[in-house]
């Protein structure tokens, strides 16, 4: 029979090899191609509000609501568009709110995982884990839902006292969205999300690492901390930066618990500056979205935008090159 | 039950006192290798019993693993347990501080003391302190050398010693492994980079470190060429005199070179219990005498 060589089994599993390899070249490149093209896009789009505004646009203003009405407004005169923005309101919320909310969530779930790999009974793991994984995956307007319905009205009625109205109300107004309900809204939503990935980093640490350091005699406690718990640090890592952008994009849920008004909430106000209202700049987008008409408001709709996807990007560089040291010792050499 | 018989407190042969007293071959089927190179004992030693092993039976799920295995081991003597692959070694020494609990399906029956007292009553890890275990599977952390032997003296200190403190301490133990000539220019060397043969020396150095009052090695040298065995076996004959050695071996040559006593299991059952020059030389059961000839043709 004709034995020609590209009939030849081997040659033939080669060449499907080198057209998978060159498939999946092209679907990478596509992507990458994709991604440059969007930021590309973002930052063209952006450039006429950081232009005008120069590193004012960092800057506080008096009244960050008034500067996007007067913004949208001035498309619809016949004048020269307005593109006066000082964004450190919204800049700072989000800061404070994302800071916060993965503090909280990553010092709980890292406990919370530890607890469900290591120390917790069948039974309870069972129930967990699943519970952790629905958790995980409740549409963030629910929880949105659930916040205005309960916790906003519960810390405007019972947290907040007539004296701390008084106090702050030459500058805000307190009435239960806030800074406050957005932090423990938000930490209650990144929380399965890390919980899961940790769970899954930690479950996966060599038992013969962990028996080792057992049939030391080093408790257990300590054991799973100096071994599992280091032994999984890329995934805590993977894990918070997952939680981190999930944080800093998240917009409606916000934008319905903390208030909506432009204001940077006062550290020097002491506890008062949690129940002060924010707005953090994924909610001011949506607030604003309506107004895309107007193309001052548009321009600087995208600089805002454009600082969101400049942190996600900071975000994965800043995951991946704490990795790096962590895998000298690590597996995977 | 003849294995019982030995009494708790054994005088070994005095230097110089012909100790390679080498039961010939009777003939029947022994093993050849006895007539060779039996060590001869350094020095002088009270055996003493450190721990007795009472009835015990471990079973995964109902699957029985060891089935009423007595026996003591004793400071002075280093105990082999040798058997076929899967008749319950590891088990066995697994149980002797407690890491069978950590298996899920296990349950234990029988009693195993330690200087008198129920290893059942002791807390674990202060059990574990006293009684150590190096792996089957090398199982290095995966930190630099130092730090791997350093880890279990930072752990068992009361305040964080320096770098400084510990050097001569992962020395001594990396030393005594045979380790150090190989590793001392690099200690920060990732250990999972070792060889394999070196992670197995890696870790016999960190139980070394622990200080332990018994020793548990699971086959220490399967990885090792002859020389590091060679120093590991030296370790262990040097070693019984401060510490009670088990050790489990597939290499019955090796066996017959550093053990006292010879335990031989056989699916979970212990057939026989006895000195060395009794079990290879002159074994009393059918099935010994089948698995020391057997094996060596
Ligand atoms: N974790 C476990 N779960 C269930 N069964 C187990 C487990 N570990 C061991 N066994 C079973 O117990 C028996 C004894 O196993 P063990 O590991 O003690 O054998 P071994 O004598 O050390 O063998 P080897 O010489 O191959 O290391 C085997 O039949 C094995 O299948
Ligand atoms: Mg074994």
């Amino acid at each position: 029979m004709a034995t020609q060589v590209h009939d030849d089994p081997g040659a033939r599993a080669l060449r499907a090899d080198r057209r998978a390899e060159l498939m999946l070249g092209a679907l990478v490149l596509g992507v990458l191609g994709f991604v440059l093209l969007l930021i590309v896009f973002v930052f063209r789009e952006a450039w006429p509000s950081f232009a005008n505004n120069g590193l004012l646009w960092f800057a506080n203003g008096d009244d960050f609501d008034r500067e996007i009405e007067e913004i949208f407004m001035s498309a619809n005169l016949l004048q020269e568009p307005v593109y006066d923005f000082r964004a450190w309101p919204i800049l700072w919320s989000t800061i404070v709110i994302t800071t916060l909310s993965v503090v909280i969530s990553f010092i709980a779930a890292l406990f919370v995982s530890v607890f469900v790999v290591e120390f917790a009974p069948e039974w309870m793991r069972r129930i967990l884990e699943p519970v952790i994984r629905l958790l995980a995956s409740v549409p963030s307007v629910i929880l949105g839902l659930l916040g205005v319905l309960i916790l906003v009205p519960f810390i405007g009625e019972q947290l907040i006292t007539d004296d701390q109205r008084r106090e702050v109300s030459y500058v805000v107004s307190l009435s239960g969205y806030s800074l406050l309900a957005g932090v423990l809204i938000l930490s209650l939503m990144i929380a399965p999300l890390m919980i899961a990935v940790f769970v899954d980093g930690l479950r996966s640490v060599p038992r013969g690492w962990l028996e080792g350091a057992l049939g030391l005699g080093v408790n257990r406690w300590r054991t799973f901390w100096k071994i599992g718990v280091r032994t999984a640090r890329p995934a805590l890592v993977a894990g918070t930066v997952l939680a981190t952008a999930r944080a800093i994009g998240e917009s409606i849920m916000l934008a319905m618990v903390c208030g909506g008004v432009g204001f940077a909430p006062n550290p020097a106000d002491g506890l008062i500056f949690f129940l002060e209202p924010a707005k953090p700049i994924p909610a001011a987008i949506l607030q604003a979205s309506e107004e895309l008409t107007s193309p001052p408001m548009r321009d600087t709709i995208f600089a805002m935008a454009s600082i969101l996807l400049f942190s996600s990007l900071v975000l994965s560089l800043a995951g991946w090159a704490v990795k790096q040291p962590m895998k000298k010792y690590g597996v995977r050499s | 039950m003849g294995f019982l018989s030995p009494p708790p407190v054994r005088k070994l042969p005095l230097a110089g006192e012909d100790t390679a007293r080498v039961v010939e071959p009777n003939g029947n089927g022994a093993s050849s290798f006895v007539s060779s190179g039996r060590r001869a004992v350094a020095s002088t030693s009270l055996a003493v019993d450190r721990m007795q092993v009472e009835e015990l039976s471990i079973a995964y799920g109902s699957k029985l693993a060891v089935d009423s295995v007595s026996l003591p081991i004793r400071q002075g003597e280093v105990l082999a347990l040798i058997g076929p692959s899967g008749c319950g070694k590891t088990t066995l020494l697994r149980s002797l501080n407690r890491l069978t609990e950590l298996t899920k399906t296990a349950s234990l029956k029988g009693r195993i003391t330690l200087d008198g007292d129920d290893t059942a009553t002791f807390e674990p890890t202060s059990l574990r302190r006293r009684v150590t275990m190096v792996f089957q599977q090398p199982n290095p952390f995966p930190m630099s050398v130092f730090d791997n032997v350093a880890f279990v003296l930072r752990e068992q200190a009361s305040r964080r010693p320096r770098k400084r403190e510990l050097k001569g301490a992962v020395e001594d133990a990396l030393r005594r492994a045979g380790l150090w000539d190989e590793v001392k220019h690099d200690l920060a060397h990732p250990a999972l980079r070792l060889s394999g043969g070196q992670q197995q020396r890696l870790c016999i150095a960190r139980a070394l470190a622990a200080n332990p009052e018994v020793l548990l090695l699971d086959e220490p040298c399967s990885a090792l060429d002859p020389q590091s065995t060679q120093v590991i076996e030296d370790l262990i004959v040097q070693l019984r005199e401060e510490v009670a050695v088990v050790i489990v071996t597939h290499n019955l040559q090796q066996a017959y070179r550093i053990a006292d006593y010879v335990a031989f299991m056989y699916l979970g059952e212990l057939v026989e219990y006895g000195p060395a020059e009794q079990v290879f030389g002159a074994p009393k059961q059918e099935r010994t005498r089948e698995y020391v000839s057997g094996a060596f043709g």
